[in-house]
Protein backbone atom coordinates (compact mmCIF):
# COMPACT_ATOMS: atom_id res chain seq x y z
CA UNK A 1 0.00 0.00 0.00
CA UNK A 2 2.60 2.24 0.32
CA UNK A 3 4.95 1.68 -2.37
CA UNK A 4 6.11 4.74 -4.32
CA UNK A 5 4.24 5.87 -7.31
CA UNK A 6 6.37 5.34 -9.81
CA UNK A 7 3.66 5.85 -12.67
CA UNK A 8 2.23 9.00 -11.13
CA UNK A 9 6.18 10.65 -9.97
CA UNK A 10 6.57 10.95 -13.71
CA UNK A 11 3.97 13.03 -14.01
CA UNK A 12 4.15 15.13 -11.31
CA UNK A 13 7.60 15.71 -12.11
CA UNK A 14 6.87 18.59 -14.91
CA UNK A 15 5.94 21.18 -12.23
CA UNK A 16 9.68 22.07 -12.17
CA UNK A 17 11.33 19.44 -9.97
CA UNK A 18 13.70 17.29 -10.09
CA UNK A 19 12.05 13.83 -8.65
CA UNK A 20 11.09 10.92 -10.48
CA UNK A 21 9.67 9.22 -7.88
CA UNK A 22 7.48 11.05 -5.05
CA UNK A 23 6.17 8.96 -2.51
CA UNK A 24 2.48 8.94 -1.22
CA UNK A 25 3.42 11.12 1.52
CA UNK A 26 4.84 13.60 -0.49
CA UNK A 27 1.88 13.78 -2.84
CA UNK A 28 -0.35 14.88 0.06
CA UNK A 29 1.73 17.37 1.25
CA UNK A 30 2.37 18.60 -2.59
CA UNK A 31 -2.13 18.63 -2.48
CA UNK A 32 -2.35 20.78 0.86
CA UNK A 33 0.30 23.06 -0.14
CA UNK A 34 -1.93 23.70 -3.24
CA UNK A 35 -4.99 23.67 -1.19
CA UNK A 36 -3.73 26.48 1.07
CA UNK A 37 -2.28 28.43 -2.05
CA UNK A 38 -5.54 27.98 -3.57
CA UNK A 39 -7.42 29.29 -0.75
CA UNK A 40 -5.22 32.35 -0.44
CA UNK A 41 -4.17 33.78 -3.61
CA UNK A 42 -7.18 36.36 -5.50
CA UNK A 43 -6.91 34.62 -8.80
CA UNK A 44 -7.26 31.16 -10.11
CA UNK A 45 -3.98 29.25 -10.02
CA UNK A 46 -3.01 26.85 -12.60
CA UNK A 47 -4.66 23.67 -12.45
CA UNK A 48 -2.75 20.64 -10.61
CA UNK A 49 -4.88 17.71 -12.25
CA UNK A 50 -1.72 15.57 -12.12
CA UNK A 51 -1.80 15.95 -7.92
CA UNK A 52 -5.43 15.60 -8.11
CA UNK A 53 -5.18 12.24 -10.37
CA UNK A 54 -2.98 10.74 -7.91
CA UNK A 55 -4.29 11.62 -4.63
CA UNK A 56 -8.27 9.67 -6.24
CA UNK A 57 -5.71 6.58 -7.26
CA UNK A 58 -4.23 6.30 -3.52
CA UNK A 59 -7.83 6.84 -2.19
CA UNK A 60 -9.34 4.59 -4.42
CA UNK A 61 -6.98 2.20 -4.15
CA UNK A 62 -6.36 2.18 -0.61
CA UNK A 63 -10.45 2.33 -0.49
CA UNK A 64 -10.14 -1.31 -2.52
CA UNK A 65 -7.79 -2.58 0.34
CA UNK A 66 -9.88 -1.77 2.40
CA UNK A 67 -13.53 -3.57 1.33
CA UNK A 68 -11.69 -6.56 1.66
CA UNK A 69 -10.75 -5.90 5.49
CA UNK A 70 -13.26 -7.42 8.32
CA UNK A 71 -15.30 -4.91 10.24
CA UNK A 72 -14.26 -3.41 13.68
CA UNK A 73 -10.61 -3.79 12.66
CA UNK A 74 -8.29 -1.34 14.25
CA UNK A 75 -6.25 -1.00 11.32
CA UNK A 76 -9.00 -0.40 8.89
CA UNK A 77 -10.36 2.49 10.87
CA UNK A 78 -7.45 4.32 11.36
CA UNK A 79 -7.03 4.39 7.59
CA UNK A 80 -10.50 5.49 7.22
CA UNK A 81 -9.29 8.39 9.27
CA UNK A 82 -6.55 9.08 7.15
CA UNK A 83 -8.85 8.69 4.05
CA UNK A 84 -11.20 10.86 5.07
CA UNK A 85 -8.87 13.68 6.07
CA UNK A 86 -7.19 13.32 2.75
CA UNK A 87 -10.75 13.62 0.81
CA UNK A 88 -11.28 16.48 2.92
CA UNK A 89 -8.54 18.51 2.02
CA UNK A 90 -8.97 17.41 -2.12
CA UNK A 91 -13.14 18.66 -1.99
CA UNK A 92 -11.80 21.92 -0.32
CA UNK A 93 -9.14 22.23 -2.98
CA UNK A 94 -11.48 21.30 -6.25
CA UNK A 95 -14.64 23.50 -4.83
CA UNK A 96 -12.47 26.81 -3.86
CA UNK A 97 -11.14 25.85 -7.83
CA UNK A 98 -15.04 26.16 -8.49
CA UNK A 99 -16.16 29.09 -6.78
CA UNK A 100 -13.31 31.07 -8.14
CA UNK A 101 -14.52 29.88 -12.21
CA UNK A 102 -18.11 30.85 -11.14
CA UNK A 103 -16.69 34.39 -9.63
CA UNK A 104 -14.46 35.01 -12.94
CA UNK A 105 -15.45 33.12 -15.61
CA UNK A 106 -15.14 35.51 -18.22
CA UNK A 107 -11.50 36.36 -16.97
CA UNK A 108 -10.77 32.34 -16.82
CA UNK A 109 -11.88 31.37 -20.47
CA UNK A 110 -10.30 34.97 -22.14
CA UNK A 111 -6.97 33.78 -20.37
CA UNK A 112 -7.59 30.00 -21.33
CA UNK A 113 -8.00 31.17 -24.80
CA UNK A 114 -5.01 33.33 -24.94
CA UNK A 115 -2.68 31.22 -23.51
CA UNK A 116 -0.02 29.90 -25.80
CA UNK A 117 0.79 26.73 -27.00
CA UNK A 118 3.04 24.80 -24.42
CA UNK A 119 2.13 27.13 -21.67
CA UNK A 120 0.09 24.74 -18.58
CA UNK A 121 -3.71 25.12 -18.73
CA UNK A 122 -5.15 27.18 -16.20
CA UNK A 123 -8.37 24.87 -16.10
CA UNK A 124 -8.55 20.86 -16.20
CA UNK A 125 -10.46 19.26 -18.73
CA UNK A 126 -13.46 18.90 -16.57
CA UNK A 127 -13.02 22.87 -15.29
CA UNK A 128 -12.77 24.04 -18.63
CA UNK A 129 -16.67 22.60 -19.61
CA UNK A 130 -17.66 23.77 -16.37
CA UNK A 131 -16.56 27.42 -17.23
CA UNK A 132 -17.97 27.21 -20.42
CA UNK A 133 -21.44 25.89 -19.30
CA UNK A 134 -21.46 28.06 -16.78
CA UNK A 135 -20.34 31.12 -19.10
CA UNK A 136 -23.40 29.85 -21.47
CA UNK A 137 -25.93 29.82 -18.78
CA UNK A 138 -25.52 33.10 -17.39
CA UNK A 139 -26.13 34.46 -21.06
CA UNK A 140 -28.78 32.45 -21.57
CA UNK A 141 -30.67 33.50 -17.76
CA UNK A 142 -29.49 37.26 -18.56
CA UNK A 143 -30.82 37.14 -21.96
CA UNK A 144 -34.19 35.75 -20.77
CA UNK A 145 -34.90 37.69 -17.35
CA UNK A 146 -34.07 41.23 -18.84
CA UNK A 147 -32.07 41.69 -22.27
CA UNK A 148 -34.49 40.65 -24.42
CA UNK A 149 -37.20 43.64 -23.09
CA UNK A 150 -34.24 45.83 -23.30
CA UNK A 151 -34.39 48.17 -26.62
CA UNK A 152 -32.40 46.13 -29.21
CA UNK A 153 -29.11 48.44 -29.35
CA UNK A 154 -29.13 47.68 -25.53
CA UNK A 155 -29.21 44.17 -26.24
CA UNK A 156 -25.35 43.18 -25.36
CA UNK A 157 -24.07 42.69 -22.80
CA UNK A 158 -19.50 42.31 -22.48
CA UNK A 159 -19.19 39.81 -19.83
CA UNK A 160 -15.71 40.33 -19.90
CA UNK A 161 -16.23 44.13 -18.67
CA UNK A 162 -19.17 43.16 -16.82
CA UNK A 163 -18.06 40.67 -14.16
CA UNK A 164 -15.07 42.29 -12.20
CA UNK A 165 -11.62 40.92 -12.63
CA UNK A 166 -9.66 39.32 -9.50
CA UNK A 167 -8.03 41.85 -7.45
CA UNK A 168 -3.84 41.31 -7.73
CA UNK A 169 -3.14 44.02 -5.47
CA UNK A 170 -4.66 42.13 -2.19
CA UNK A 171 -2.55 41.80 0.36
CA UNK A 172 -1.46 38.03 1.26
CA UNK A 173 0.39 35.98 4.27
CA UNK A 174 2.98 33.97 2.94
CA UNK A 175 5.92 31.81 4.21
CA UNK A 176 9.33 31.36 2.15
CA UNK A 177 10.42 27.78 0.60
CA UNK A 178 13.28 29.10 -1.51
CA UNK A 179 15.01 32.20 -0.32
CA UNK A 180 14.76 35.01 -2.90
CA UNK A 181 16.93 38.19 -3.53
CA UNK A 182 15.81 41.82 -4.39
CA UNK A 183 12.06 41.44 -4.22
CA UNK A 184 10.81 44.89 -5.84
CA UNK A 185 8.19 46.38 -3.20
CA UNK A 186 5.91 48.85 -4.61
CA UNK A 187 4.35 51.35 -2.49
CA UNK A 188 0.82 52.87 -3.10
CA UNK A 189 1.38 56.56 -3.55
CA UNK A 190 3.77 58.74 -5.36
CA UNK A 191 5.50 60.30 -2.26
CA UNK A 192 6.95 57.03 -1.21
CA UNK A 193 10.09 54.95 -2.82
CA UNK A 194 9.83 52.05 -3.86
CA UNK A 195 12.38 49.39 -2.28
CA UNK A 196 13.75 45.72 -2.05
CA UNK A 197 13.56 43.28 0.22
CA UNK A 198 14.95 40.13 0.89
CA UNK A 199 12.95 36.89 1.44
CA UNK A 200 15.04 34.42 3.92
CA UNK A 201 13.78 30.72 3.46
CA UNK A 202 11.20 30.36 6.38
CA UNK A 203 10.78 33.50 6.80
CA UNK A 204 6.91 34.96 7.11
CA UNK A 205 5.70 38.38 5.36
CA UNK A 206 3.01 40.27 4.14
CA UNK A 207 2.74 41.77 0.85
CA UNK A 208 0.91 42.38 -2.41
CA UNK A 209 0.11 39.18 -4.22
CA UNK A 210 1.00 40.66 -7.32
CA UNK A 211 4.56 41.26 -6.26
CA UNK A 212 5.26 37.99 -5.87
CA UNK A 213 2.90 35.69 -8.45
CA UNK A 214 5.08 34.30 -10.05
CA UNK A 215 7.08 32.58 -6.70
CA UNK A 216 3.48 31.06 -5.92
CA UNK A 217 3.64 29.39 -9.12
CA UNK A 218 6.95 27.89 -8.92
CA UNK A 219 6.58 26.89 -5.13
CA UNK A 220 9.32 29.33 -4.18
CA UNK A 221 7.05 30.69 -1.52
CA UNK A 222 3.72 29.37 0.24
CA UNK A 223 0.86 31.11 0.72
CA UNK A 224 -0.86 30.96 4.15
CA UNK B 1 -10.20 30.39 6.96
CA UNK B 2 -12.46 28.42 9.28
CA UNK B 3 -10.72 28.44 12.73
CA UNK B 4 -11.62 25.06 12.65
CA UNK B 5 -9.65 23.94 9.45
CA UNK B 6 -6.47 25.68 11.90
CA UNK B 7 -7.33 23.10 14.05
CA UNK B 8 -7.38 20.68 11.10
CA UNK B 9 -4.07 21.78 10.08
CA UNK B 10 -2.24 21.23 14.30
CA UNK B 11 -3.84 17.93 13.86
CA UNK B 12 -0.83 17.34 11.08
CA UNK B 13 1.80 17.54 14.06
CA UNK B 14 3.01 15.10 15.78
CA UNK B 15 2.86 14.02 19.74
CA UNK B 16 4.02 11.20 21.64
CA UNK B 17 1.35 8.91 23.46
CA UNK B 18 1.65 5.72 25.51
CA UNK B 19 -0.83 3.25 23.72
CA UNK B 20 -2.26 0.20 26.18
CA UNK B 21 -2.81 -1.92 23.20
CA UNK B 22 -0.68 -3.65 20.90
CA UNK B 23 -1.21 -3.04 16.96
CA UNK B 24 1.41 -3.84 14.05
CA UNK B 25 3.03 -1.15 11.80
CA UNK B 26 0.15 0.65 9.93
CA UNK B 27 1.20 2.07 6.72
CA UNK B 28 -0.72 5.20 5.97
CA UNK B 29 -0.51 6.67 2.99
CA UNK B 30 1.33 9.90 4.88
CA UNK B 31 3.59 7.59 6.23
CA UNK B 32 4.06 4.69 8.18
CA UNK B 33 3.32 4.47 12.18
CA UNK B 34 3.75 2.08 14.77
CA UNK B 35 4.45 -0.75 16.04
CA UNK B 36 2.26 -0.16 19.01
CA UNK B 37 2.95 -1.79 22.15
CA UNK B 38 1.35 -1.43 25.61
CA UNK B 39 3.60 1.04 28.02
CA UNK B 40 5.97 2.16 24.91
CA UNK B 41 6.22 5.70 23.55
CA UNK B 42 5.58 6.02 20.13
CA UNK B 43 5.27 9.28 17.73
CA UNK B 44 1.41 9.49 15.97
CA UNK B 45 0.03 12.37 14.48
CA UNK B 46 -2.08 14.26 16.69
CA UNK B 47 -5.45 13.54 14.98
CA UNK B 48 -4.71 9.74 15.85
CA UNK B 49 -3.79 10.49 18.98
CA UNK B 50 -7.24 12.61 20.34
CA UNK B 51 -8.60 9.67 18.55
CA UNK B 52 -7.52 6.63 20.73
CA UNK B 53 -7.30 9.38 23.57
CA UNK B 54 -11.10 9.53 23.23
CA UNK B 55 -11.08 5.68 23.27
CA UNK B 56 -9.62 5.83 26.39
CA UNK B 57 -6.65 3.73 24.09
CA UNK B 58 -3.62 5.73 25.16
CA UNK B 59 -2.29 8.52 27.44
CA UNK B 60 -0.92 12.04 25.50
CA UNK B 61 2.94 12.42 26.59
CA UNK B 62 2.63 16.59 27.28
CA UNK B 63 5.40 18.00 24.69
CA UNK B 64 8.21 19.20 26.65
CA UNK B 65 7.67 23.36 26.19
CA UNK B 66 4.02 22.78 27.27
CA UNK B 67 4.89 23.28 31.25
CA UNK B 68 4.17 26.73 32.86
CA UNK B 69 8.03 27.98 33.12
CA UNK B 70 8.34 27.07 29.20
CA UNK B 71 5.45 28.91 27.63
CA UNK B 72 6.59 32.45 28.90
CA UNK B 73 9.58 31.99 27.06
CA UNK B 74 9.19 30.52 23.83
CA UNK B 75 6.52 30.75 20.74
CA UNK B 76 4.72 27.69 20.73
CA UNK B 77 2.07 25.86 18.39
CA UNK B 78 -1.51 27.85 19.96
CA UNK B 79 -3.07 25.01 17.52
CA UNK B 80 -1.69 22.20 19.47
CA UNK B 81 -2.54 23.84 22.89
CA UNK B 82 -5.80 24.52 22.46
CA UNK B 83 -6.45 20.61 20.99
CA UNK B 84 -4.64 19.06 23.71
CA UNK B 85 -5.82 21.25 26.77
CA UNK B 86 -9.60 20.38 24.95
CA UNK B 87 -9.13 17.01 24.51
CA UNK B 88 -6.26 15.14 27.21
CA UNK B 89 -6.22 18.17 29.97
CA UNK B 90 -5.92 15.00 32.45
CA UNK B 91 -2.99 14.05 30.68
CA UNK B 92 -0.87 17.24 31.12
CA UNK B 93 0.07 18.32 34.65
CA UNK B 94 -0.70 21.85 35.88
CA UNK B 95 -3.41 21.81 33.06
CA UNK B 96 -5.55 24.91 34.43
CA UNK B 97 -2.38 27.10 35.51
CA UNK B 98 -1.30 26.15 31.79
CA UNK B 99 -4.82 27.08 29.99
CA UNK B 100 -4.95 30.73 32.26
CA UNK B 101 -1.56 31.27 30.91
CA UNK B 102 -2.03 30.54 27.28
CA UNK B 103 -4.73 32.63 27.21
CA UNK B 104 -2.97 35.71 28.89
CA UNK B 105 -0.12 35.25 26.56
CA UNK B 106 -2.79 35.13 23.69
CA UNK B 107 -4.72 38.41 24.60
CA UNK B 108 -1.30 40.19 25.07
CA UNK B 109 0.19 39.30 21.39
CA UNK B 110 -3.84 39.99 19.68
CA UNK B 111 -3.14 43.17 21.66
CA UNK B 112 0.02 43.86 20.17
CA UNK B 113 -1.13 42.42 16.75
CA UNK B 114 -3.71 45.04 16.79
CA UNK B 115 -1.27 47.64 17.03
CA UNK B 116 0.66 46.78 14.39
CA UNK B 117 -2.18 46.42 11.90
CA UNK B 118 -3.30 49.60 12.89
CA UNK B 119 0.18 51.40 11.99
CA UNK B 120 0.70 48.70 9.23
CA UNK B 121 -2.45 50.44 7.30
CA UNK B 122 -2.00 54.10 8.68
CA UNK B 123 1.69 54.33 7.25
CA UNK B 124 0.32 52.83 4.26
CA UNK B 125 3.30 50.24 4.40
CA UNK B 126 3.50 47.56 1.45
CA UNK B 127 5.74 44.74 3.21
CA UNK B 128 6.34 43.54 6.67
CA UNK B 129 7.87 40.78 7.99
CA UNK B 130 6.30 38.71 10.78
CA UNK B 131 7.94 35.63 11.48
CA UNK B 132 6.73 35.58 15.04
CA UNK B 133 3.31 35.17 14.12
CA UNK B 134 1.51 31.58 14.38
CA UNK B 135 -0.85 30.44 11.75
CA UNK B 136 -3.78 30.89 14.33
CA UNK B 137 -2.76 34.94 14.54
CA UNK B 138 -2.58 35.31 10.98
CA UNK B 139 -5.86 33.73 10.80
CA UNK B 140 -7.33 35.80 13.67
CA UNK B 141 -6.42 39.13 11.68
CA UNK B 142 -6.39 38.06 8.43
CA UNK B 143 -10.03 39.25 7.11
CA UNK B 144 -9.90 42.36 9.15
CA UNK B 145 -6.61 43.04 8.21
CA UNK B 146 -6.82 42.46 4.32
CA UNK B 147 -10.22 43.71 3.61
CA UNK B 148 -9.36 47.06 5.06
CA UNK B 149 -6.30 47.06 3.02
CA UNK B 150 -8.64 46.69 0.32
CA UNK B 151 -10.39 49.14 0.96
CA UNK B 152 -8.04 51.67 1.34
CA UNK B 153 -6.62 50.57 -1.59
CA UNK B 154 -9.45 50.94 -3.40
CA UNK B 155 -10.56 54.86 -2.17
CA UNK B 156 -7.09 56.10 -2.76
CA UNK B 157 -6.66 54.50 -5.99
CA UNK B 158 -9.65 56.13 -6.74
CA UNK B 159 -8.32 59.42 -5.76
CA UNK B 160 -5.58 59.29 -7.78
CA UNK B 161 -6.64 58.26 -11.01
CA UNK B 162 -10.19 59.37 -11.24
CA UNK B 163 -11.16 55.83 -12.55
CA UNK B 164 -10.76 52.34 -11.35
CA UNK B 165 -11.02 48.92 -13.33
CA UNK B 166 -13.81 47.21 -11.46
CA UNK B 167 -11.60 44.57 -9.56
CA UNK B 168 -13.21 41.95 -6.83
CA UNK B 169 -11.60 42.82 -3.40
CA UNK B 170 -12.11 39.43 -1.57
CA UNK B 171 -10.75 36.20 -2.46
Amino acid sequence: MSDALSDCGSDASHDGGQEDVMTPAELIEKLEEAWLNEKFSPELLSNRSEVVECVMEQLTHMEANLQRVKKGDAKASIHRMEIDRIRFVLSSYLRSRLQKIERFFPHVLEKEKSRGEGEPSLLSPEEFAFAKEYHANTETYLKAVALKRMPPNLQTVELLKAVPEPCLDSFVFLRVKEPQENILVEPETDDQREYVVDLEEGSQHLMRYRTISPLVSSGAVQLI
Amino acid sequence: MDPLEVEFLAEKETVKIIPNFSLDKIYLIGGDLGPFNPGLPVDVPVWLALNLKQRQKCRIVPPEWMEVEKLEEIPFSMGLTKLLLTHASDNIPKADEIRTLVKDIWDTRIAKLRLSADSFIREQEAHAKLDNLTLMEINTIRTFLLDSLNCMYKLRSNLQQGSSKGQFSNY
